[in-house]
């Protein structure tokens, strides 16, 4: 029997499609309907139901060597109230999980996973901790909305006022605020490739919130977003999704997230990873026509097979052309022609692309939004 | 369970296309409201060419979403008489807000009523559709 987050309700009065993700019972579009939830995201802001995420809060004295070991990225360059997005590897360098973790301080952190993969990741840190490292599973009483989109800033700021968000950039969090009565954690971060934020707050409050949100952000747009709308953007912002373009069987090589990888320290899969170099590789492509070729579509350049259709969408935000990753076994460029083959007989045309295929307002300073 | 359309003159199969007499062993196609509810935005639809024969449970037609790409199962055996691209070619989200007037998919010849009778009535997909419990 699947989950369902307090907002269950909400979403079925705003006629949503639900479905099942990762054990939870998920709106995957409102009566608004997928297209219009995406463009409301990227013109306007998107609000997501995300309670379905895994989080965890970590302490002690020996936390940070616990991440290095365990984590992908430059964990301990980091500084109190920064986000950082991660890898954590099995030793065959295969992703065990996408996570973003979060620095209070250097003895107090918090990580966010995946919905499905929350339990494996649970028994994967308990295995891994050795020292003073204390593991808090917080997820079933931790909520999680996603505000993202152009005036995502303006809602929240009408909410906790302009000067509290001035200077928050990009990958910073405020670890505790008070919006419209409910304690948040306020993140910049977020899967759209948008300027937004992700905000925890206690689970038993996340109607309230949602509500306030809706509220108070009428005036900018504010549409409530599904998980079709949050795979469409993410594929355009080009983000990858746990079970399609990583896993755990897959050697986290050649992808356009090499960025979440650092080789100046010690982690598990390491070794793999540098064994694997070369051999694997993970492409956007936009698709010739208007029909999408479906996920383990055959790949193949110069007439020769060399890998499969990973994920696929239709890139709303550009003219709906059909978009897609490939994992290829062979090494290719932006501009590059691939030819694509379903098992419904359907050959296409694609072309690589440089990632990602839409450049949003992510990045942008907080302050062109006030 | 959430609600779903099942209007009362049209017949019905299990993979949610509705079927309507329009006489003379002739029948238009389309998709169910709870197809269209379940499939998302439609965004471009591969019809059949008039003429075209069609044989019972082959595809009828491809409908292409945001997310999947959707066979539309033909149900009658028979020869395609009309399709409905002069609104879909250029309007396909038609099937989203309209899937059983406008959003009409294509009509087809058949030898005998035959297949149409052995669909479902309106209560009969009524009572299946509970028992999908969505």
């Amino acid at each position: 029997m699947s989950q369902k987050t307090p907002l269950f309700d909400t979403h079925r009065e705003l006629g949503a499609t639900m479905g099942d993700f990762g054990g939870w019972n998920m709106p995957l579009w409102y009566k608004t309907g997928q297209l219009k939830e995406h463009v409301a995201t990227r013109t306007a802001c998107g609000l997501f139901d995300i309670c379905h995420m895994g989080e965890f809060i970590v302490t002690g004295n020996d936390t940070l060597a616990f991440w290095d070991h365990l984590l992908t990225n430059a964990v301990t360059s980091m500084t109190d109230g920064q986000a950082m997005y991660n890898f954590m590897l099995n030793e065959q360098g295969g992703v065990v999980d996408d996570c973003i973790v979060y620095r209070f301080s250097a003895t107090r952190w918090m990580l966010v996973v995946n919905a499905g993969t929350q339990d494996g990741d649970h028994e994967w840190l308990k295995a891994h901790a050795t020292g003073d490292v204390q593991i808090e599973n917080i997820g079933p009483a931790t909520g999680k909305l996603d505000l993202q989109g152009p005036t995502a800033p303006k809602v929240i700021a009408k909410l906790v006022g302009r000067e509290k968000l001035a200077d928050l950039k990009f990958f910073r969090f405020i670890p505790e605020i008070m919006i419209g009565g409910v304690k948040c954690l306020l993140s910049r971060t977020g899967y759209t490739g948008e300027v937004g934020f992700e905000i925890y707050c206690p689970m038993g409050d996340t109607k309230k919130l949602w509500d306030i949100l809706i509220t108070v952000g009428a005036e900018f747009g504010i549409t409530p977003a599904g998980l079709g709308a949050r795979d469409t953007l993410r594929l355009e912002a080009g983000l990858p999704l746990h079970g399609h373009e990583i896993a755990p069987g897959i050697p986290a090589v050649g992808t356009p997230w090499e960025f979440a990888i650092n080789y100046e320290h010690e982690f598990i899969g390491k070794d793999a990873l540098l064994a694997n170099k070369g051999n694997l590789f993970v492409y956007p492509v936009i698709v010739e026509g208007r029909r999408k070729p479906g996920a383990h579509a055959q790949v193949l350049a110069d007439g020769a097979a060399c890998g499969e259709v990973v994920s696929d969408i239709l890139a709303v935000s550009l003219d709906k052309k059909p978009a897609a990753f490939i994992r290829t076994t062979r090494e290719l460029k932006s501009g590059d022609t691939v030819t694509i083959r379903n098992e419904q007989g359907g050959s296409f045309t694609a072309q690589v692309m440089d990632n990602p295929l839409w450049r949003g307002t992510s990045r942008k300073k907080m302050d062109a939004f006030l | 369970m959430a609600n779903y359309l099942v209007p009362g003159d049209l017949r019905y199969s299990k993979t949610h296309e509705w079927i309507k007499d329009l006489g003379g062993n002739k029948f238009r196609v389309g998709i169910s409201d709870y197809a269209a509810k379940h499939i998302g935005d439609v965004t471009y639809v591969e019809l059949p060419q008039v003429d075209d024969e069609i044989g019972k449970e082959e595809s009828g037609c491809v409908i292409e979403t945001v997310k999947s790409s959707e066979d539309v199962y033909n149900s009658i055996t028979g020869k395609v008489t009309a399709e409905n691209g002069d609104i879909l070619n250029d309007n396909p989200e038609t099937i989203n807000n309209d899937c059983y007037g406008e959003g009409w998919l294509y009509e087809i010849q058949a030898a005998s009523a035959d297949d149409f009778k052995a669909l479902m009535s309106p209560a009969d997909y009524e009572k299946f559709l509970a028992e999908l419990g969505d």
